[in-house]
């Protein structure tokens, strides 16, 4: 009875945790594979192991960090499992085309493009500090890097999507 | 128009401002307060990251709770029994060895894992999960001030020329605190938890999707040795063992 009573406390606190924070899971592992069904394979995935390393995440404050450090580390095994190659934006797959999928603004379609190209380096960073709201020393601490290493990183992503920008005004 | 700021120059203010369009020091305030132009590449910098935000800001489909299974730690199976340098070893590892032997009769005739030890590997998957930090390739190592406040000589001792040791932190495994030691290896970091109070019946391996490695019985303790999965652990695991000695 008690094993029950425990079970079920434990998928409570799991489907608060997650249900809150799935929006930021699938948005950083869809910009982080730049294809919706991976994405989804991948947050399903975290999830799963999630739920198993529940009892590791001894305060449910730091939810958001734990489980986008989780999503991470499943779309690297992914892409170790499938090898799959680098995206040619030329040449998409429905599923990254969807990441695309035009808005009523072409000026955030263009945005969206020009941040689908940033290499992998330069992306992850951006979208940790713009929307995921991470401060450089998160962001350092979850992709391991030096914070310089990460604001030199941020410095170019936004000067690579600034050249972008001005030259699509020129056309 | 620059300004002359002796703390920032129009350099140095862009290059904090690329990397953080929020960023506000007295030296990125001084310095645009007086200067027309990083006032005004400022001003595009923040554009830009509002234009940023809404292009990240992507559909997302509906939530798809996945069948979450009953935990039971029925992720571990026993180490297999040959293992190359198993002669050269210790006593006591040839009986650890034993004794996994043991287990794996015991689970093909009772088909079950001995207990225990299954949530303990779980524990030390998800306790690398929660440190990704931890896991940085690097050539620096840890200093001896931190790796002596880690590494209690009242508990154990380690010699700490086994290779580079880049990081050592106590944690919290299975409710104790034990030194978390990162070695680098040939094919990345690999992680040690010094465990002298977690006995384990048998060597048992850890098996995660990108990652191996095993839990060693090590006298009246136990070793976590972690790596990624296409590291060769074996060599690696001789040489943590032969480091290590508990002081009980």
């Amino acid at each position: 009875m008690n094993s029950i009573r425990a079970d079920a406390e434990r998928r409570g606190r799991f489907d608060r945790v997650v249900t809150v924070f799935y929006p930021d899971m699938y948005r950083y592992a869809a910009w982080l594979c730049r294809d919706s069904s991976v994405a989804e394979e991948v947050v399903q995935e975290a999830l799963l192991r999630a739920w198993k390393s529940l009892d590791a995440l001894r305060d449910d404050e730091a939810a958001k960090p734990w489980l986008l450090t989780i999503v991470r580390r499943e779309n690297a095994r992914y892409f170790e499992r499938k090898r799959l190659e680098t995206v040619d934006i030329d040449n998409l797959t429905p599923a990254q085309s969807a990441l695309l999928a035009e808005t009523d603004d072409p000026k955030i379609d263009d945005m969206r493009q020009a941040i689908f190209r940033l290499e992998d380096d330069y992306r992850e960073p951006l979208v940790l500090q713009v929307l995921m709201g991470h401060s450089t020393k998160e962001i350092a601490e979850l992709m391991g890097l030096q914070q310089g290493a990460v604001l030199t990183r941020l410095h170019r992503a936004r000067l690579k999507l600034k050249d972008e920008v001005e030259q699509e005004a020129a056309i | 128009m620059n300004a002359s700021n002796e703390t920032m120059n129009c350099e140095e203010y862009r290059e904090a401002i690329a990397a953080d369009p929020r960023a506000s020091s007295e030296a990125t305030d001084g310095h645009v307060a007086l200067c027309e132009s990083c006032a005004a590449f400022t001003a595009d910098m923040r554009a830009l990251d509002q234009r940023v935000a809404r292009a990240l800001e992507i559909e997302v489909p509906a939530f798809n709770m996945p069948d979450l299974p009953v935990i039971d730690g029925d992720n571990v199976s026993a180490l297999p029994v040959a293992k190359r340098s198993l002669l050269s070893r210790p006593t006591w590892l040839a009986m650890a060895a034993s004794f996994a032997l043991a287990a794996i009769v015991g689970i093909q005739i009772f088909g079950t894992i001995p207990g225990g030890e299954a949530s303990l590997s779980e524990q030390i998957l998800a306790h690398l999960d929660h440190e990704p930090g931890a896991l940085r390739v690097t050539d620096v190592s840890v200093s001896n001030e931190q790796f002596d406040r880690v590494v209690n000589p009242s508990v154990s001792s380690m010699d700490r020329n086994i290779g580079l040791i880049s990081y050592a932190q106590s944690c919290i495994i299975n409710g104790k605190t034990v030194p978390h030691l990162v070695m680098q290896g040939e094919k990345g970091p690999i992680t040690l938890l010094l465990m002298p109070d977690e006995k384990v019946s048998a060597a048992t391996k850890i098996d995660g999707e990108s990652v191996n490695g095993v839990i060693l019985p090590v006298g009246s303790g136990s070793i976590a040795i972690i790596g990624r999965s296409d590291e060769a652990l074996d060599e690696i695991e001789q040489r943590v063992i032969d480091s290590v000695e508990w002081r009980l």
